[in-house]
């Protein structure tokens, strides 16, 4: 696996070197937006995850967001993709199976966008001087909270897998994730919290906002529930995306579009 | 030992309360340093069965073995297949020749380092070392088409998938594909190779295999074939008059003298004498009917439509 790891980020850093103007464009406005953060131009996130009034807490909401985004998405955008261009079929001739593949490709993407994505946090807080100050505790639940969005993702491969062409309903996505990501489930009570918990992502998010927002303290318990959750979804994600390369492979859909 | 086997393949697709059956009952085997043409009209169910055989369409019924393991069981029976698929780019355009063939390399099973020592290995043999840095996407479609057998071949398969391999190309390109084919059989690689070039399968194939609505029709040895379909006559070119002499006494013999040429139709130590009765014109050409691979498919595949 770790082999399969390493080749993706490979490849993902030689088609990210390959796209220069994209590339550009990516550091362009990730930077924008992080200096108007740190500027205090909370708006420029736009209808982002805001644990808080504070400036780390808006950089943790806005990290989030377009990780989730990312994790959500880029499964299904890729697969469409490469069913166009046609190398899917052979990415599915390898003897490590697809969801092996492609879960190798995400953590290798996570770990690009995580790399972008610091350097250039690093690089502002060199320019402002300004630091940012939150506890690594954070880093747990958005760890969880990403597991969970990358389950989703192998359920949208699914989708994108069987239906072939689903990016009007990934950008509709964008308002689900809002949804999740938003919504003080930890607050309600009663069936409405407990389901509310059980939708995925929602105990790491909850998490988030109780140590950014409300300060409170870091609960492991809390923690467990997010982390079991965020794996349920991963590999319920998995299970899916599986079903559905055998439906595929059952109905002939892995040609071209 | 065959390579590949396969048994009885069954495959019907269903869209929208329609249901094609678009393979039945399939069985195919391919021995190592053998080439199986399989060939078909269009829609005949060819590329479904190479797909079926590279574990990418799953059969409705009957068994595909490559090297004894079933790639629909064991996904590492992948390991014994390379495919170039039609259609398809099969490589990204977006990376080096060597770039794609380490990344291949590493997702058939291989180290990096290992896919790109084999790697440089076939960029040489394929004349691409010139290439090795070049975008994928700046190289001819001949030079693709050779990347991506190579890249097919990245981790020794034992037994390669060509579809149409010659498609598109020009008569430079599908000769140097031919070429590599004939060289990697000798080397004792299966192939099966689907193409409409009839004259390519008639070069290449050790065996021919038609497919049509699903039902191989014709299975054989390329020459064995080819041999049941030639006729038994002799056509012999002169040049100069055959007068009327000449005319009666090959009549006599059983031949048939027509405008500057003689059609002989009788047993094959006959011919001397007909060529004796030539004497002293100049004979220009002999030829026994031989039919090709063009003739025997469109026969087979006319006979079929009309039973």
């Amino acid at each position: 696996m770790l082999r399969l790891i390493g080749i993706e980020f490979k490849r993902g850093l030689l088609m990210l070197r390959r796209y220069p103007m994209e590339m550009v464009g990516q550091l362009i406005v990730i930077t924008m937006i992080f200096y108007g953060l740190f500027l205090g131009a909370r708006y420029i996130a736009g209808p982002t995850a805001q644990f808080g009034e504070r400036l780390d807490a808006l950089v943790v909401g806005y990290v989030l967001w377009t990780f989730a985004l990312f994790a959500i998405g880029d499964l299904s955008w890729g697969l469409m993709d490469e069913a166009r261009t046609g190398t899917l079929e052979q990415v599915f001739l390898s003897p490590y199976g697809p969801s092996r593949v492609y879960l190798a490709r995400n953590v290798a993407g996570l770990l690009v966008t995580l790399a972008l994505n610091l350097g250039i946090l690093l690089l502002i807080q060199l320019l402002t001087g300004v630091r940012l100050d939150f506890s690594p505790a954070v880093l747990a639940p958005l760890g969880a909270v990403l597991l969970g969005a990358y389950g989703l993702g192998f359920m949208l491969g699914a989708l994108a897998l069987l239906f072939k062409r689903i990016q009007a309903f990934l950008n509709l996505f964008q308002f689900v994730l809002m949804f999740l990501i938003m919504t003080p489930f930890e607050q309600f009570s009663g069936t409405a919290r407990l389901a509310g918990e059980l939708l995925p992502m929602t105990i790491g998010a909850g998490q988030l906002r109780a140590l950014m927002a409300r300060g409170e303290a870091f609960d492991p318990v809390v923690f467990g529930l997010a982390l079991a959750s965020g794996l349920a979804y991963l590999i319920a994600g998995l299970w899916v995306f599986d079903r559905a390369v055998r439906a595929a492979k059952e109905r002939g859909l892995l040609g071209g579009y | 030992m065959s390579v590949l086997v396969c048994e009885k393949l069954q495959k019907t697709f269903h869209s929208r309360g329609r249901s094609t059956r678009a393979v039945q009952g399939v069985s195919l085997r391919v021995a190592p340093g053998e080439v199986l043409a399989f060939l078909g009209p269009n829609g005949a169910g060819k590329t479904t069965t190479i797909k079926m055989i590279a574990g990418l369409v799953r059969p409705d019924a009957g068994t595909v073995r490559v090297a004894g393991r079933d790639p629909h069981r064991d996904p590492w029976a992948l390991r014994e297949v390379g495919a170039v698929l039609e259609g398809n780019r099969n490589v990204y355009w977006r990376l080096t020749p060597l770039e794609n063939l380490e990344y291949f390399g590493v997702l058939r099973g291989l180290s990096a380092a290992e896919a790109r020592r084999r790697g440089r290995a076939l960029l040489e043999r394929f004349d691409l070392t010139d290439k090795q840095n070049a975008l994928t996407q700046q190289l001819s479609r001949g030079m693709q088409q050779k990347l991506a057998i190579a890249v097919s071949l990245v981790h020794e398969p034992s037994l390669l998938l060509l579809d149409e391999p010659t498609l598109g190309l020009d008569v430079e390109a599908a000769e140097t594909v031919k070429r590599m084919v004939r060289e990697l059989a000798a080397g004792g690689q299966a192939i099966v190779l689907t193409t409409h070039h009839l004259d390519v399968a008639q070069q290449l194939s050790h065996r021919v295999a038609i497919i049509r609505e699903g039902r191989i029709v014709a299975e054989d040895h390329t020459d064995a074939l080819l041999a049941r379909f030639s006729g038994e006559q002799y056509e012999i070119e002169v040049a100069g008059e055959i007068d009327a002499a000449r005319r009666e006494r090959l009549r006599a013999l059983g031949a048939e003298p027509l405008e500057g040429r003689v059609v002989y139709l009788g047993a094959p130590e006959g011919l001397w004498d007909v060529l004796e009765a030539l004497r002293p014109l100049p004979i220009l050409r002999v030829e026994k009917d031989r039919a090709d691979l063009t003739e025997v498919f469109l026969k087979l595949i006319r006979e079929e439509e009309r039973a």
